[in-house]
């Protein structure tokens, strides 16, 4: 096997055995890269020669035996709406085209502790807001099993660079399945923390109370290496939680929920089938699923476009062209910002500000907005009662597999459609997996959800790794990888 | 409720010069989306909107120590600017 | 016909923190601009707000200290506006639950104790600073300079309900508060530097009406002199108007402290809609009564106590509350000094006159080290028994300030203890009267003023330590016979 197709753990013990040197894997994802990029587009910008030294300190760390643990040395790709210092942060949007970031995200700063090397930024939708990586203004990117379909979004370039083996790994951000969309479109694992447990310091914000930054890997046990490497309580993010992590007792004796709602109409048959097969294998395994509701799910589209939109509407409210980005000419300086924002923002942004803004307005608040925050409260409710009866739900966790590109681009509402499975554990806080389970017909990914309570991500990895190993996906996007 | 969005005052809120095509597609975009989050506003519930947790583990703040700490220096906080004078940010001027 | 104005203040009050509000950049003090900034107070992408334990205890003893409601569940929530030196577009405030809820404030006014009724205390974060540049002129600038050192700092606002009646009250009410402060250790106070920074809301109504009238807001004054004038000038503006007939338009006015009138603002926040939601970077704050209590326990002596402790030493209100509103240091040595004199009046009197007066003049803020209240109390003891003149006691206090001396040293060097024995001061009378028989002749005749010449030698040939009132009345009975 290709070494950029191992898993980290292995690569890393091929690299304490000096059988092979980080310099040679580096080597070897960027001339992958180098077959791949000019038609998928999942990066930005690559750091290939900004790494070489960085790099040769690896290889004598791993020949001196000291190296800095299982990540050192791995390239990993970072999704453009996380901070590097001296690096642009551009947001996929024209507002940021020359910013450069003077701090890094907290998650950088702990990759650093294993000198990560990075192998580039990736393509989103502008500001994370999008499903398909159609939304960036810098050029769509393409998903590699199909160069016709998107690779999802809006985590589409880091999703993107891992299949196309440009990177070992990438960082995503999932405010409502940013990440597991397209890891599922990609044939890829996708995971989504718990909220607060990974810190959002240096994560542009979209919606504050459903972001977080997850990893997009190969393999499960890859997410769980770089989860435990960028996990844990930042002082600078008052929303990141100092909890331990909750154990699921048992993953042999799990009760597994199959949630009925997103088995209904609006999910296709292809996806459906995927459940239906892992159902059998979990059964097969003598563990117990059960069918269980979420009436509130159904709501679960129109709260998130409620909820989302007001928090952006604020959070994009610092892109005015005062202090840093874009800035438009103006007589005055609320000309120059009113232009700047015109300038600077693609369509989908100023869709999602001006509803947001319209959501919190006076005399709207309460019906839009105020409902929206009950509506997700109840929600959250039930999943609570839910999880006294299951330890785990499952569900796909696409309605479709990947699309064309241009397929959705003329009906938002359609687009928005496409989260519909995702969003509701971004909305109740909860840790949420895709994993690769088949390809449909058309030889494109499909991928199932598994969803648990709160703080138990840790168990959900090994439950999710469990099944990993009975599906054994092996199917690669063989074009890119010779 | 009415789904009549005022896209000239909403831009306005939002500070964003529209152009007029773009204003009618928003507003048409806009409608329909709003037509589909309906569905919420006509609910009734038994709480209220202030006893509702914003952090959705329904987690209490945690204040911070007063303790200084160092982070930009006056060259990195103005390294951004688009125009800048004798270390301040300069803009076009806020008074009409 | 009559009007009866009605006022309310808002007050922002900067509070002493070493860091600001929401990152742990330093709260400086400095002309150098942009020099204490983060992503977090300068607005960068991807940066979030971690609210200052301080600043939460500052606001929770101010909100105690004025018998405020604590709001247990309480929440910060976004303010959205733009504004070139707001660096998010939005701030960081408190909306329907802030920390403290109906409160009220003892003032006093006219020497009488009064209540100020507080409507609400709330925590928030202070914007950048803006100088316009250009002509010069507000309306002519050519461009907007931004400092923000200031962005983020911790600000309380303090808002009253609309029950101030004159501008005097208002100006009262802000001492108070200023002194309030003060006290708590919570802000450095000063008006000059924009620690306190004050809003008024004004508006009159037909004395037979139980309506209030249109609420007009001014804004920009920044010392008590131009709260008080602009009160009276924006009332007086009011009555006029309402006398021709005219309405007042509800808005936004900007004092100009140049031609001491209040003008329309013309600033596009006037008429905003600033869609307050809460604000997910920042959980539930939950100020719960285990939280409450050690904050009480940390309350000291507020200035209403202080102004009741004084005044049952005997002084007025007056006096209690001039007194209550200087340093700590002089209020100490009033009771110290009071203890062992027991005579509130001229300690009073000595302390806020005599003493603070020759301060000045020797232009010194502190106490020497080596001054003692026994000092101060053993110069009223001389004078009240006469040991010395009160014009000696002056000169002795004048020399304890200068160097390390005892009030008995100063007398017995200047030689200014008095004579007080009527025999032997009698006999320098009796001595007097004879050796100026002509002078006594002409006194008799009716020259009364030569009595003070005649008061003058007999002080003088007894060395000047004869205490003046007993020679007179001795000279007195003695041209009599």
């Amino acid at each position: 096997m290709r070494i950029e197709n191992k898993s980290i753990r292995e690569i890393n013990s091929l690299f304490q055995k000096k059988e092979i040197k980080p310099s040679e894997l580096y080597k070897q994802v960027f001339e992958n890269t180098a077959q791949s990029e000019s038609v998928l587009h999942a990066h930005l910008k690559l750091f290939e020669e900004d790494n070489l030294n960085k790099v040769k300190l690896s290889d004598e760390r791993y020949i001196k035996n000291k190296s800095l643990g299982l990540l050192d040395g791995i390239p990993i790709a970072i999704k453009d709406n996380i901070n590097l210092k001296g690096y642009e942060t551009t947001c996929s949007s024209k507002m940021l085209s020359n910013y450069i970031s003077p701090y890094s995200a907290t998650v950088i700063n702990k990759l650093d502790e294993q000198q990560v090397l990075y192998t580039g930024k990736t393509n989103l939708d502008e500001f994370a807001m999008g499903s398909s990586t159609e939304n960036s203004a810098y050029g769509l990117t393409r998903n590699p099993w199909n160069t016709e379909c998107v690779p999802g979004g809006s985590s589409g370039g880091s999703a993107a660079s891992v299949a196309a083996r440009s990177s070992i790994a990438a960082l995503g951000s999932d405010t409502g399945g940013s990440i597991r969309q397209p890891a599922s479109f990609c044939g890829l694992v996708g995971f989504k923390p718990t909220y607060g447990t990974v810190s959002r310091f240096g994560l542009i914000a979209f919606a504050s109370s459903l972001d977080q930054i997850g990893p997009i890997t190969k393999y499960v046990d890859d997410t769980r290496i770089i989860y435990h490497s960028i996990r844990g309580f930042d002082p600078k993010d008052a929303t990141s939680v100092s909890d331990k992590p909750v154990i699921i007792p048992s993953n042999k004796t799990a009760k597994v929920g199959v949630i009925k709602e997103l088995m209904e109409e609006g999910v296709s048959e292809d996806a459906k089938n995927e459940v239906e097969k892992i159902i059998k294998l979990l059964k097969a395994q003598g563990i117990e699923v059960i069918e269980v509701s979420l009436p509130l799910i159904k709501l679960a589209i129109s709260i998130y476009y409620l909820i989302a939109p007001a928090e952006c509407s604020a959070n994009l409210a610092r892109f005015d062209g005062v202090r840093y980005g874009l800035r438009a000419d103006g007589k005055t300086s609320y000309e120059m910002m009113e232009r700047t924002r015109a300038q600077g923002f693609g369509s989908e942004v100023k869709r999602r500000i001006l509803l947001g803004t319209y959501a919190l307005s006076a005399g709207y608040f309460d019906a839009y907005y105020g409902k929206a925050l009950l509506a997700r409260k109840k929600m959250i409710d039930e999943f609570n009662q839910i999880f006294k009866q299951v330890d785990y739900l499952i569900s796909p966790t696409t309605p479709t597999q990947a699309f064309k590109a241009g397929e959705k681009t003329s009906n938002p509402l359609e687009m928005y459609m496409s989260d519909l499975c995702t969003i509701p554990a971004n909305l109740a806080g909860l840790p949420s997996i895709s994993i690769p389970t088949g390809l449909s017909k058309e030889k494109l990914p499909l991928g199932v959800q598994i969803i648990s309570k709160a703080l138990t991500d840790d168990s959900l990895l090994d439950f999710s790794e469990m099944i990993e190993k009975e599906v054994a996906f092996k199917e690669e996007p063989s074009d890119w990888i010779k | 409720m009415s789904n009549q969005f005022d896209i000239d005052n909403v831009s306005k809120l939002a500070s964003i010069e529209l152009e007029e095509t773009e204003k009618n597609k928003l507003s048409q975009d806009l409608s329909i989306i709003l037509e589909h989050v309906q569905a919420i506003s006509n609910l009734e519930f038994d709480i209220s909107v202030d006893e509702v947790f914003i952090h959705p583990l329904e987690k209490q703040l945690n204040l911070q120590e007063d303790v200084v700490e160092e982070f930009l220096t006056h060259e990195e906080a103005l390294s951004n600017a688009p125009e800048s004078k004798d270390g301040k940010f300069i803009v076009p001027p806020s008074m009409e | 016909m009559q009007y009866n104005p009605t006022i309310g203040i808002e007050t922002h009050v900067e509070l002493k923190t070493n860091s600001k509000m929401f990152c742990r950049c330093k709260v400086v003090d400095t002309e150098e601009p942009n020099v204490s900034l983060c992503p977090t107070c300068l607005g960068l992408p991807g940066a979030l707000p971690v609210p200052n334990k301080k600043a939460i205890e500052f606001i929770t003893l101010l909100a105690l200290s004025t018998n405020c409601k604590i709001t247990k569940q309480g929440m910060f929530h976004r303010k959205n506006y733009f504004y070139p030196d707001l660096p998010k577009n939005y701030q960081i405030s408190q909306f329907d639950l802030p920390v403290g809820i109906n409160g009220s404030l003892k003032i006093v006014l006219n020497d009488q104790e009064a209540e100020v009724a507080i409507e609400r205390v709330h925590m928030e974060e202070d914007t950048g600073k803006s100088t316009h540049m250009g002509t010069g002129r507000i309306d002519s600038a050519t461009s907007t300079a931004l400092d923000f050192n200031r962005s983020g700092v911790p600000l309380v606002e303090i808002v009253t309900k609309p029950v101030l009646k004159t501008s005097l009250e208002a100006v009262a009410y802000i001492e108070e508060l200023r002194q309030l402060v003060l006290d708590l250790g919570i802000s450095e106070g000063k008006l000059e530097k924009g620690n306190l920074r004050f809003d008024a809301n004004i508006s009159v109504a037909n004395s037979e009406s139980d309506v209030l009238g249109t609420k007009v807001e001014i804004k920009n004054m920044n010392s008590l002199r131009s709260l008080e004038r602009a009160i009276d000038y924006e009332i007086e503006r009011q009555i006029k108007a309402l006398n021709n007939g005219e309405i007042i338009a509800q808005e936004t006015r900007h004092w100009d402290e140049g031609k001491e009138v209040t003008k329309p603002m013309r600033s596009k926040e006037g008429s905003a809609d600033y869609r307050y939601f809460s604000d997910p970077d920042i959980p539930n704050m939950v100020l719960d009564e285990e939280f409450v209590n050690i904050i009480k326990s940390k309350m000291p002596k507020l200035p209403y106590q202080k102004r009741l402790e004084l005044m049952q030493t005997g002084l007025s209100i007056g006096e209690a509350n001039i007194l209550s509103k200087s340093n700590d240091w002089i209020v100490k040595l009033f009771h110290d000094v009071y203890s062992t004199t027991k005579n509130s009046s001229s300690t009073y009197n000595w302390i806020t006159g005599e003493l603070q007066g020759q301060m000045r003049k020797v232009e010194i803020n502190e106490l020497p080290s080596w001054f003692k209240a026994d000092s101060l109390s053993e110069i009223i003891n001389l004078i009240e028994s006469n040991k010395i003149s009160f014009s000696s006691g002056k000169v002795i206090l004048a020399a304890l300030l200068v160097k390390n001396v005892t009030p008995y040293d100063v007398a017995k060097e200047q030689n200014l203890f008095q004579e007080n024995d009527s025999e032997k001061i009698l006999q320098i009378v009796k001595n007097v009267i004879t050796e100026n028989s002509e002078v006594v002749v002409r006194i008799k005749n009716g020259e009364d003023k030569l009595i003070g010449f005649l008061v003058g030698l007999i002080i003088k040939s007894s060395g000047g330590s004869i205490n003046p009132s007993i020679a007179k009345d001795l000279l007195s009975k003695e041209l009599e016979e």
